[in-house]
């Protein structure tokens, strides 16, 4: 596909800017009514899911031109999904994520570059992984833990920890105590430890394609090695990779994908997985979006005329994961769950997406503290997420500003109820 | 570096313009970047040039503060250039008509400033959008009027500079007229205060001392960003008896709202047309409803399901029983303050529908359809779906009168809707399409007959302005104002027919815009339009027409 | 100024052309304001007259005052500032149309309350009333002046009641206003189902809104339609007596919020008394009767269910009554429901009752909203004090208006010869005390206009253009408002 195949999408915006607001029939207050953070934090309108699609008409009609300026702003954008969400309230015949990617490709085909974006991609491609940090210690993060190798060894459930949590160390104990709840209830779980690389998913995002290509093969491999049936990932970004990009590409995994919180709260429902310590806590629940909205999994191409698509094929973010770390986290005894006003499919991004905290980091800080304040608002006691780069965004904006709101991996909730006292930072 | 080679070529601004601009709001909010102009370019809805770009501005800019937009109103006065404000932006309307024209964005002017909870009023900045305003309001026991275009919609923008009509014009009356004061930065960059707000003595009354500015500000229709830019105004709240927060889950199709003690949602079906007008005349003198509007089946369809409407509308008997069986019918929206009145008002409306043949169905107690539905009628939430047929919509409307006129309005859209439909020129959406309400809890109305189209349908593209020269040919004939009187293409034909309107409003233009800074393409402007691409019969009815509705030194012809 | 009676005589006719001092003596004085010299005055009988008033006017510098009721006289802005023609409109007094099912009547400027009220009985409607106009009051002028109704639910838009206008302006140029514009004449918006309903517009100016309040200075008014509502099949009154303002406000608040009731007003005792009383000289003692506030309400039913209709506007208010801690009765000394309900309907009986106790009367009247009245209240007893005016002999009266969203606030000196300079002493020092206030003397007669305009000098310069543009010559109510000298 390329940009002019989405002329039609493009074409087809009536401008309304029902992309920049949270759904009609949920808006509760004038302070969280929105869900852009983009066209929030610069206001102008080529800053909205709208206002890209404009540029890109624009670009084809030969009214403008991409320059560096106008790639800037492609790429100030989470790629969260909210507007594209938002517009499929509405309607039917635009697929707007498709068309901020397309884009993005498009900016990387013209040599329209971001440069931080282009470290990040030459780290990926030096150490298999978006952070830059060495391969060989990848694996470091399970030793001790015991868990297969399926490098050397076959498993039933293959666990793909992904980058942030292989390598953050603020993170590493829920990590590790995410697998210990698994191995707990039994679960007979591999990982592929220093071999383990990035799914490529951050590449596609940010218009490597050829990349993120590679990354697919990578997986689809290990995974065929491994003879898992399964695959676990705790991040958020990743699951959703796996179960969209994937397919869409043509990367059929051929193993059931689950995010690690949906794998707990089924260890639970089947009783291997005991939550009995009570943990006091009134908490909010952020939903990622990669978790949530962009979650949802890859349907099928329509190549037709999309006013004719039907209704079932519509990627409508509204099949994305928002049940069950809602169920798990009210499992817990004594946990009390508030909600905010943006929630589900019409959450407020976290501000680490899209190349955002690499190239931008005052931007992804700034998004963090808008969802901050919402959470502060329901008067939790605590944010709690599902996602690697939500938890560590939240953290260090919190930091930042000063906003006193602990902000707990779902997980850490669990492994203090499950009795598992790895976790350093409950 | 460049990418594709620029095809097009458009105005620029002078470096120092750009530079008084940038100190009137500073750099990082003005662009002049031209995919960032594009963004206030492309304006598709209600436009019916096939392009669906506008004029371009030269510049863009986002001031935070009325002092800030007098800044760039000054700065614009300097350099020669035009000025065009913008708020929530959907629509041509939003759009610029002249070339050099700055953009001026509200965007970053967003506040509720104060709600007057025993006064019933806010006082908003211009984005501000209606659902918001709304949330706000149900808080504290208060309602806002939401026009018809949906929450997303600036009610300040409407109030001053639009229009103002809405499902709940029958309980909330019309934006124009919930106006109770108004900030306005004129062309020359001066600030007024339209009422009560001048004297220091803050927003509750639009009008005096003495004659009121309020009606040179606006009439039916405002200027449209030609008379310059309000900055801030204060709107009437109404009654909302209902709990501080809808408790809805879902967002649209999925939407199921709990349903609040003293609600009912009735849909309403009469067996003709005489009966209908007849209830609707009777709810008016009752007081009844909240929420009224006329029932297009055909609408409502396309709306919710419009593969279906494709499918079926090929079945003659499913095509019979929408377009005919169901085509009078009406819905209502009963909202009570106590068990008694509700009892009371649901009573009353059994005995209209009854007494005239026809049936009700309440449905947000005893059914399904209100839950999902209530929401949209509240907060008009559910308009943006209308894109769901073909992309776009467009529409028509006459001049807000007695609900027999409107209803009149309706059925003549109706037969020129289907002869577009028949030779594929719109979507067919069972012809009979009317955006309806009352005003007032009282006996007049407004129509406006809406078509869809398919946005990448050359056929349909191309059927837009001779459809707006029809409908508009088409309320001549009837008496009735028609939208057009806001469009620089037909004003010097209808203006002579109603009191010469335009040549006051240039008059208006020129007291208040000595130096043409205002862009005044949809305010006073009068261009030429080829009507070669017109039917010859609706030609000759226009011919018709203006020799027999145009007003002589006497006055109107008798 | 030149006054050439055989150019005015050449318009309207010679036996409409008066030079009659008694007559014209009535435009002289009326209220605080004083110092008219009217010339001569015509009585034109068409639209067609009018204009060429106003041509001639424009080319020989002519002074015109348009002035439709009967007297007395008492706001003053019919009373000239120096010479003048007055021109009376009370010939022009047609009920063109009274269309029941659309619930309007187009009136021309000579129709009185006494004339529309039975007549539109008749149809089955009722005419928004405000409170007992004056017998020969026009009913256009009372709109156009934007007098308050007693009705807050039907007081939507501060144009309420008027609708649609046709308008001669100082330029002579003709024009109508909301749907009246066209396309076509009335008679053919008639055929077309037309009903003159819509009062905003044409187009993108909403010219009624301009001329309403303007005193006959922008334009003058040849017809306009006017909002008629149901007659009610059940109608019962209610007093609402409690010696606290600030309960009854509460009453108010709670009560028109969700548009319950028909009328609604609130009277002081010396008010209540002036307006119910059917000897005048009991005002005096029917006022130490009475509560020192009393809310005056109607609930009615109409055609369906009327007395459901009643019965749960009558719990509901109950409630909201017990809420604020007061209590309703269908009688205060000296008046019942049913006269009150006849009051309410009525204009004024003869002599005008202001001026019935005491012989002469004079208003102070702004708007602000409910809960700023007791401020006003007590300001204005501070003035009185001040004076030494008596304070049983100032009434008060509170009009909801915008269905309760402002107030009409009312105060009515009542005086005798013997007292007359000290009332003035008193309204014009009160009305500069209440103007420091925050009144808002939204319709500015005589000496409130230096007042109200010295507050928004923008306001200002915008009318004197708008006032250019209209009457390019001064022709119409030379000056008045703001539009002679620069205010301060």
């Amino acid at each position: 596909m390329a940009l002019a195949d989405y002329k039609r999408d493009m074409e087809g915006c009536s401008r309304c800017s029902s992309c920049k607001w949270v759904p009609f029939n949920q808006i509760k207050s004038w302070r969280f009514a929105k869900n852009c953070p983009s066209i929030c934090r610069y206001n102008f309108h080529a800053y909205s899911g709208s206002g890209r699609m404009i540029i890109g008409n624009s670009i084809l009609e030969g009214r403008s031109e991409l320059n560096d300026s106008v790639a800037e702003i492609i790429f100030r954008c989470q790629m969260c999904g909210a507007c594209d969400t938002a517009c499929k309230v509405y309607r039917d015949d635009i697929d707007l994520t498709e068309v901020l990617l397309e884009l993005r490709a498009y900016c990387i085909e013209q040599g329209e570059l971001i440069v931080e974006h282009m470290a990040m991609i030459d780290a990926l491609k030096r150490e298999d992984n978006v952070l830059g940090e060495p391969k060989a210690r990848r694996g470091e993060w399970a030793q001790g833990l015991g868990l297969k190798d399926i490098n050397s060894e076959t498993c039933e459930v293959l666990f793909h920890a992904g980058c942030r949590y292989s390598y953050d160390p603020d993170l590493r104990d829920t990590l590790r105590g995410q697998v210990r709840l698994m191995l707990q209830a039994g679960v007979d779980l591999g990982i592929a430890g220093a071999e383990e690389s990035c799914c490529g998913g951050r590449a596609y995002e940010l218009g490597y394609r050829g990349e993120a290509e590679n990354y697919a093969d990578d997986l689809l491999s290990r995974v065929k090695a491994s003879g898992a049936r399964t695959l676990v990932t705790p991040c958020a970004d990743g699951y959703a990779h796996l179960k969209f990009l994937y397919p869409r590409m043509g990367k059929e995994l051929g193993c059931e994908v689950l995010h690690v919180t949906q794998y707990l709260q089924r260890l639970a429902q089947q009783g291997k997985l005991r939550l009995r310590e009570s943990v006091p806590l009134l908490v909010t629940y952020h939903d990622p979006c990669h978790l949530g909205r962009m979650g949802e999994p890859f349907l099928a191409d329509w190549r037709e005329d999309k006013l004719q698509r039907p209704m079932s094929l519509k990627r409508s973010g509204r099949k994305g994961i928002f049940d069950e770390p809602r169920d798990l986290l009210t499992s817990i005894p004594g946990v009390e769950l508030t909600e905010m006003e943006r929630i589900r499919e019409y959450s407020w991004c976290c501000g680490a997406g899209g190349g955002v905290l690499e190239a931008w980091p005052d931007f992804a800080l700034w998004t963090a503290n808008e969802r901050l304040e919402e959470a502060k608002a329901t008067g939790a006691e605590a944010l709690v997420t599902a996602c690697p780069w939500c938890v560590r965004v939240f953290r260090d904006a919190a930091a930042e500003s000063g906003l006193e709101l602990p902000v707990y991996d779902l997980a850490d909730l669990v492994m203090l109820s499950a009795g598992i006292t790895e976790t350093a930072r409950a | 570096m460049t990418s594709e080679t620029m095809t097009q070529s458009f105005e620029t601004i002078s470096d120092e313009a750009y530079r008084d601009l940038e100190a009137a709001v500073g750099a990082e909010y003005v662009s002049r970047e031209p995919g960032v102009l594009d963004g206030y370019t492309w304006q598709p809805t209600i436009n019916d040039d096939p392009a669906k770009w506008v004029k371009r501005p030269v510049a863009v800019v986002l001031p935070s503060c009325t002092e800030e937009v007098q800044e760039v109103v000054r700065a614009c006065n300097r350099h020669g250039l035009k000025f065009k404000a913008f708020s929530t932006g959907w629509g041509v309307y939003s759009g610029c008509t002249y070339d050099n024209v700055v953009q001026v964005d509200l965007r970053r002017m967003n506040r509720i400033l104060e709600i007057d909870e025993k006064n019933m009023y806010a006082v908003i900045e211009p984005y501000n959008c209606g659902a918001q305003l709304q949330a706000e309001a149900m808080k504290l026991g208060l309602n806002a009027h939401i026009i018809g275009a949906g929450p997303a919609c600036s009610p300040l923008a409407s109030a001053t500079s639009g229009w103002g009509v809405g499902w709940d014009g029958v309980y909330m009356s019309y934006g124009h007229r919930n106006l109770l004061g108004a900030e306005w930065v004129l062309p020359d960059g001066e600030v007024l205060r339209v009422g009560s707000l001048d004297s220091g003595l803050g927003w509750f009354s639009p009008d005096g001392p003495g004659p009121s500015l309020r009606g040179i500000m606006r009439g039916s229709a405002g200027a449209l960003g030609g008379l310059g830019i309000f900055t801030k105004c204060s709107l009437k709240l109404y009654n909302w008896p209902g709990p501080p927060h809808m408790k809805t889950e879902g967002v649209m199709l999925d939407a199921q709202t709990e349903p609040p003690e003293h609600m009912r949602f009735h849909l309403c079906f009469f067996p003709d047309r005489a009966s209908l007008d007849e209830a609707v005349y009777k709810m008016g003198e009752s007081e009844l409803a909240y929420i009224f509007t006329r029932t297009a089946v055909g609408a409502y369809v396309n709306t919710f399901a419009p593969h279906l409407l494709q499918n079926v509308s090929r079945t003659r008997a499913f095509r019979d029983v929408l377009s005919k069986t169901l085509k009078w019918g009406c819905t209502i929206i009963l909202v009570g303050n106590s068990e008694d009145e509700i009892v009371f008002q649901e009573a009353v409306l059994k005995e209209i529908v009854s007494g005239q043949g026809g049936l009700s169905m309440e449905t947000m107690q005893a059914a399904a359809i209100g839950p999902m539905m209530v929401m949209n009628f509240l907060r008009v939430s559910a308009i943006p779906m209308v894109f769901r047929a073909g992309g776009l919509f467009s529409t028509a409307l006459a001049r807000n009168e007695a609900w027999d006129t409107q209803m009149d309005w309706a059925e003549k859209g109706e037969k020129i809707k289907q002869r577009w439909i028949d030779r594929g020129g719109i979507l067919d959406d069972l012809a009979d399409n009317p955006f309806m309400a009352l005003y007032e809890q009282n006996t007049w109305g407004h129509c406006e007959e809406i078509f869809q189209y398919n946005a990448r349908d050359p056929k349909h593209l191309a059927s837009l302005e001779p459809l707006f020269v029809e409908f508009s040919v088409a309320a001549m004939e009837m008496c009735m104002e028609p939208l057009s009187v806001t469009d620089a293409r037909l004003r010097e034909v209808i203006s002579p027919m109603m009191g010469h309107y335009n040549e006051w409003q240039k008059k208006i233009s020129l007291f208040l815009d000595a130096r043409r800074a205002a862009d005044t393409g949809m305010y006073c402007d009068e261009v030429d339009i080829d009507l070669s691409k017109i039917d010859p019969e609706i030609r000759e009815t226009l011919d018709r027409m203006v020799a027999k509705l145009t007003w002589s030194e006497e006055g109107p012809p008798s | 100024m030149a006054m050439d009676k055989d150019k005015l005589s050449a318009i309207v006719g010679s036996e409409n052309v008066s030079e009659d001092p008694d007559l014209l003596a009535t435009w002289r004085q009326a209220g605080p304001v004083s110092g008219g010299e009217p010339q001569l005055l015509v009585r034109p009988r068409s639209t067609a007259e009018v204009r060429e008033l106003v041509k001639l006017a424009r080319a020989e510098g002519i002074n015109l005052v348009f002035s439709s009721s009967a007297p007395p006289r008492v706001r003053g802005d019919s009373v000239p500032a120096g010479e003048a023609v007055i021109v009376d409109m009370s010939g022009m007094d047609e009920l063109v149309r009274l269309d029941r099912r659309n619930k309007v009547a187009l009136i021309e400027p000579g129709v009185t309350f006494e004339r529309l009220i039975p007549e539109v009985d008749k149809a089955g409607l009722k005419v928004l009333m405000p409170l007992l106009p004056k017998r020969g009051k026009s009913v256009l002028a009372s709109a156009l002046e934007r007098e308050p109704i007693t009705i807050p639910k039907y007081h939507w838009d501060m144009t309420d009641p008027m609708l649609c206008t046709e308008l001669v302006f100082g330029t002579g140029d003709l024009f109508r206003t909301g749907s009246a514009a066209g396309p076509g004449s009335l008679e053919q918006q008639w055929a077309a189902g037309g009903a003159q309903k819509n009062p905003m517009g044409p187009a993108q100016t909403d010219f009624v809104r301009v001329v309403q309040g303007s005193q006959g200075t922008l334009a003058a008014v040849m017809w306009c339609t006017l909002k008629l509502e149901v007659k009610p099949s059940i109608h019962r009154i209610y007093f609402v007596p409690d010696a606290r303002l600030s309960r009854l406000s509460d009453f108010t608040y709670r009560a028109l919020r969700p548009k319950l009731g028909d009328e609604w007003l609130i009277l002081s005792a010396r008010q209540l008394a002036t307006v119910t009383a059917e000897d005048p000289s009991r005002v005096d003692e029917l006022a130490a009767q009475m509560a020192p506030w009393t809310v005056v309400y109607g609930v009615s039913g109409y055609e369906y269910l009327p007395e459901m209709r009643v019965a749960y506007q009558e719990k509901d208010l109950a409630a909201h009554a017990q809420a604020a801690g007061v209590m309703a009765a269908s009688e205060v000394p000296g008046c019942s429901a049913k006269r009150m309900e006849r009051i309410l309907a009525s204009p004024s009986p003869e002599p005008y009752y202001k001026a019935a106790p005491k012989g002469a009367f004079m208003d102070i009247f702004f708007l602000t909203t409910l809960d700023r009245v007791p401020h006003f209240v007590s300001v204005m007893e501070a003035e009185a004090g001040k004076h030494g005016y008596p304070p049983e002999r100032v009434g008060t009266y509170i009009q909801p208006i915008q269905q309760g969203r402002n107030v009409h606030l009312e105060f009515t000196l009542y005086y005798d010869s013997a007292d007359a300079a000290k009332a003035g002493e008193l309204f014009t020092s009160a009305s500069q005390a209440l103007s420091e206030a925050g009144a808002f003397f939204s319709r500015p007669y005589g000496p409130w206009a230096d007042l109200a305009y010295a507050r928004c000098p923008d306001t200002v310069a915008a009318l004197r253009k708008v006032k250019d543009m209209l009457d390019p010559d001064g022709v119409l109510n030379r000056g008045k408002l703001c539009f002679t000298r620069e205010v301060v």
